[in-house]
């Protein structure tokens, strides 16, 4: 009903027949685009530095070198956080429009990261949180806060949550969330100066640490995140057929939204917000392989890191020596797409 | 037949009258009382007599006239010129979800004013100025990307709140680059508060709201037709086109200067229409009735933040507490098409 | 804070400083003795000339030129903060009973209760960039700037000195009947001057040694550049080498802006790291992994750089004393 693409069982049953050895190509394809992204990611920024030094900063470290350092503690920590935000990103995303079964959801537009993110400063300025560990605790209760009053006010009336009403209420609730979180932040200057870097969204300045304590919560996401398939596939052919499927409803989606949580909670705690990333991908992915999710999230696992790093990287040449954070980036190049699918999908008549 | 129609119209027309004057005299109270409270308690009729000059008083007069009034008064029209916005807004889409704050027109004004403020240090004409020309660019860059074989509310809302995330991302960027002094300055004015602009921003939107307001009166009948729908307000001709056009060129004027006054009050314009809509009943809904709700709202909303919390919040937080419920109920109660039922 | 910017309005007052202050200097025109009630005047730092009939008694100040009265015993009957007393380094530790705040956030004054106190005097630095005095400038809430209505408004202008801008203070305080023969007072002065002699001293002990200026943040690492730095012009007048980096931002010459990736540009052999928050600041470095390759960084050779906020002798001489002290330890040849 509100599905981008109305699975008719023709089309259901369409990717079976798909010569899945071309998906698994392309999915080898873009594995192999995204190492030679991350490979540019590791060698562009404002110090040049060679690829002798970068091999030597790998092979044989020296701490007091600060070229090596730069690649080591810097660069390459940028560039993992960057790769597993954006997988987070993406395969919330992707899960979020599966189970609502509308193609705007998205961790941003539906305000999801504007409620980790008001956590955070709440965390930050009331409770005097100050280690990143402490930001993903209440990134997870932020997001997952978001996620349940959102959905639940959009999915109020009979029609269930349009992307009319989701988007209307993730404007809502992020309008009132950062204005209270604006209001909070501008009695103190050091908050509101530290706030303003952090709520663009950037991967700027995270190293190994913010790595190691996010790490573990993305990987568990994305792994849960990954074995959706079926269970999205089932979702996607409408209530009635998949509970006779015998999908357990309420659990699947308290699964899926509970991963959404940890995923976006996550990524926002490593990145500050980041939106249309989540929104915009899940589309390409699904573009390129069809309304199979099973598909569709392996593909937008690999294609979220990439356009996140590729956004980075543009960020980080464009105003060189300075930088334009990867939020702005996405921001400007994700609106334009947005605008596009809502113009060029009737979405009234899914 | 006629006969009983048109004493059921005089009924209603008396009715909306009442009730437009009792909202007349709760945002005059309201207006009054804003004036009476703060470190100090002036009585009202100190107040009523320093405002409107019936005596002159030095130990309240300064405190009435040069600290109160211009605060009162920006409540006042600011809430005034929102109201009318948003109905405006509302009646030319046929949607009562189509609330200039969400679909991107406030965000307009907003990425301009703080252009303005950060990129080149503006005065407070040239914020003014820089707010008008950001809602009236938005509103023109929604139209332009909602039109497919004319303009439904729908994805007007959707495109305006693409368009809001893109401008906001700029804002982002433009307060994360700022020095800190005029990010915060920026900030400040972000949030959204009643009484930080000065005489200047206040005094065009006045002059705004005295002009237009009236011309709104005016063009309020075509308003009335296309009410009953896009076709039959075809038959009518192009009079139609031009009146709504007209309107919606008012709503986004009225909607730039408030928001150059008190930066981006969210939800008044969401929800002062359809409360006027309710209460004045389903005769009216009446450009003057709406006004007065919003100002009541901003009012009331500016008394809670300033006075009656232990910290002094912001109004816009204040009018997003208030707005938040009802937006909630608004969406429980859309049809399928985001109409309001 | 509006420090950063503050450093702004230090800028342009390095040109004019000399001849603003040159006016100040003659400025206190009731020399017959302090506790005359007899006609005021002063020459504000803005160059206009303020007269009263009256010396004034009723005084509304800006936090550090509060501080700066109440060093020479001149008690404000209400003033008003750019950020939480407690945090302002000018006021800790002073006796601020009997007076009413009005503010404790930059643009906001509560203009209702300074009305009540019936002032006859505001005292606010100038800030010859932006011509304005401490809390209204362009940005605050139009209300505050309704302070202005209430007195007329006097101030020494920032400059590109602490040492003339202590002056200024001491002048204008002298003008409102301060007593400078209490042995407090001159106490304060005579600490100046000692801790000035001895830094001097410690410098010259020191030659080659060299001090960087810093604001490490997130983003980037700021380097202060100290033509608009008038503590660190003064350092330089007195013999200590502080770095002049040699590309500072084209908007905003108050700073260079280097990239964390780049942090290693320059090597001093002290770092002076802004003390607004000391802290926290220097946190901002340390978890930087390129804040090692600073060879001052590593060797942990820091010293506190009290950043655009002085005002008093007292507290230059207690900064003084504590910045000798870390270039008597430092060591001008870091390996």
């Amino acid at each position: 009903m509100t599905m981008l693409e109305t699975p008719t069982p023709s089309r259901e049953t369409a990717p079976r027949h798909r010569p899945g050895a071309g998906l698994a190509a392309g999915l080898v394809l873009l594995i192999g685009v995204l190492l030679v992204v991350c490979f540019f990611s590791i060698t562009l920024g404002s110090r040049g530095v060679g690829v002798p030094t970068i091999w030597k900063a790998f092979t044989d470290f020296n701490p007091g070198s600060a070229s090596e350092t730069v690649i080591r503690e810097m660069r390459v920590p940028r560039t993992l956080i960057g790769v597993l935000a954006g997988a987070a990103l993406g395969l919330s995303g992707t899960i979020l429009q599966g189970v609502t079964r509308n193609p705007l959801a998205d961790p941003g537009i539906m305000g999801i990261n504007a409620g980790a993110a008001a956590f955070i400063v709440f965390g930050i300025m009331i409770l005097g949180v100050q280690d990143v560990i402490g930001y993903v605790w209440l990134a997870f209760a932020g997001a997952g806060v978001a996620t349940v009053v959102v959905y639940g006010v959009a999915s109020f009336g009979r029609e269930g949550a349009t992307p009319v009403k989701l988007a209307l209420a993730g404007a809502a609730v992020t309008a009132v969330l950062s204005s209270l979180t604006s209001a909070i932040v501008m009695t103190n200057v050091d908050a509101l100066n530290e706030l303003r870097f952090w709520q663009v969204g950037s991967l700027a300045g995270r190293y190994m640490p913010v790595f190691w304590q996010t790490a573990p919560f993305i990987v568990v996401g994305l792994v849960v995140a990954m074995v959706t398939g079926r269970a999205l596939n089932g979702l996607a052919l409408g209530e009635d057929l998949a509970l006779a499927l015998g999908q357990r409803l309420r659990l699947t989606r308290f699964v899926m939204f509970a991963t959404v949580a940890v995923l976006c909670g996550a990524a926002t705690a490593a990145c500050g917000p980041i939106v249309f990333v989540g929104l915009v991908v899940p589309h390409l992915a699904r573009f390129i392989c069809g309304p199979d999710y099973r598909w569709i999230l392996p593909y937008a696992l690999v294609l979220t890191p990439i356009v996140l790093l590729v956004a980075d990287i543009i960020g980080r040449v464009v105003v060189s020596p300075g930088e334009l954070q990867v939020g702005v980036v996405l921001g400007v190049f994700g609106a334009p797409a947005f605008i596009a699918l809502v113009r060029y999908r009737n979405l009234a008549e899914l | 037949m006629i006969d009983v129609v048109v004493s059921d119209r005089r009924t209603r027309r008396t009715r909306a009258g009442a009730v437009t004057g009792a909202l007349a005299l709760v945002a005059f109270a309201l207006f009054i009382l804003t004036m009476m409270v703060g470190s100090y308690y002036v009585p009202a009729w100190d107040v009523i007599t320093s405002a409107f000059h019936l005596r002159d008083d030095p130990s309240v007069d300064f405190i009435v006239r040069d600290l109160r009034l211009p605060t009162a008064t920006a409540a006042l029209a600011v809430g005034f010129a929102l109201g009318v916005s948003g109905l405006l807004f509302q009646k030319l889409l046929g949607n009562p979800l189509a609330s200039p704050d969400f679909v991107g027109i406030s965000s307009g004004a907003s990425l301009f004013a703080v252009s303005a403020i950060i990129l080149f240090g503006a005065g407070s004409t040239m914020i003014s100025a820089s707010a008008l020309a950001g809602a009236l660019i938005s509103a023109i860059l929604i139209y332009l990307l909602a039109w497919r074989d004319g303009i439904s509310g729908y994805r007007f809302i959707l495109i305006g709140i693409g368009l809001s995330e893109f401008m906001l991302s700029i804002i982002g960027y433009i307060v994360a680059h700022a020095e800190l002094y005029e990010a915060r300055q920026a900030m400040t004015w972000l949030v959204g508060t009643v009484g930080q602009a000065g005489s200047t921003e206040l005094r065009t939107l006045l002059v705004a709201l005295v002009v237009l307001v009236p011309a709104a009166l005016v063009l309020q009948r075509p308003l009335r037709v296309l009410e009953l729908g896009d076709d039959t307000a075809k038959a009518l001709g192009a009079r139609v086109e031009v009146s709504r056009l007209a309107l919606i060129a008012v709503s986004i004027v009225l909607i730039g200067f408030a928001t150059a006054v008190a930066g981006p009050i969210m939800f008044v314009a969401l929800i002062a229409g359809p409360i006027a809509h309710r209460i004045v009943g389903h005769s009216g809904g009446g450009i003057i009735a709406a006004g007065l709700v919003g100002s009541i709202i901003v009012l009331g909303a500016d008394l809670v933040a300033h006075h009656l919390l232990p910290v002094a919040l912001p109004t816009g937080v204040i009018t997003g507490i208030i707005g938040a419920p009802y937006l909630i109920w608004l969406l429980a109660t859309v049809n399928r098409e985001g109409r309001g039922g | 804070m509006s420090y950063v910017r503050r450093v702004a309005g230090g800028a342009i007052a390095a040109l004019l400083a000399a001849t603003v202050l040159a006016g100040c200097g003659t400025s206190a025109s009731s020399d017959d003795g302090a506790k005359s009630s007899g006609p005021w005047s002063f020459v504000s730092g803005n160059g206009k000339t303020v007269k009263l009939d009256t010396t004034p008694k009723r005084i509304i100040a800006s936090g550090a030129e509060a501080a700066a009265l109440i060093s020479f015993g001149i008690k404000p009957v209400g003033i008003y903060t750019n950020t939480k007393i407690k945090d302002d380094p000018n006021l800790k530790g002073l006796d601020l009973t009997g007076i009413t705040i009005l503010g404790e956030t930059w643009g906001e004054i509560d203009v209702e209760k300074a009305a009540a106190l019936k002032p006859d005097l505001i005292v606010a630095d100038w800030w010859p960039a932006e011509k304005a005095y401490s809390g209204l400038e362009s940005g605050v809430k139009a209300s505050s700037k309704k302070l202005a209505d209430l007195a007329p408004i006097v101030g020494v202008a920032q400059g590109d000195s602490i040492e003339t801008l202590a002056q200024g203070y001491e002048k204008l305080a002298m003008s409102l009947g301060a007593d400078v023969d209490d042995p407090k007072i001159a106490a304060d002065k005579k600490a100046f001057e000692t801790a000035k002699a001895a830094f001097k001293k410690a410098v010259a002990a020191k030659p080659g040694l060299s001090v960087l200026a810093v604001s490490p943040a997130d983003d980037v690492l700021y380097l202060a550049n100290p033509t608009y730095a008038p503590e660190l012009l003064d350092f330089q007048r007195w013999g200590l080498d502080v770095i002049n980096p040699d590309k500072p931002d084209k908007g905003f010459p108050y700073w260079e802006n280097l990239s964390w990736e780049n942090a290693d540009k320059y090597q001093p052999d002290l770092l002076l790291i802004d003390d607004r928050s000391y802290a926290s600041t220097l946190k901002q470095g340390e978890k930087q992994p390129t804040w090692n390759n600073i060879k001052a960084a590593k060797a942990k050779a820091y010293a506190p750089w009290p950043a655009y906020w002085m005002h008093t002798y007292g507290e230059y001489a207690k900064q003084l004393t504590q910045l000798t002290a870390a270039i008597e330890k430092a060591d001008a040849n870091l390996a």
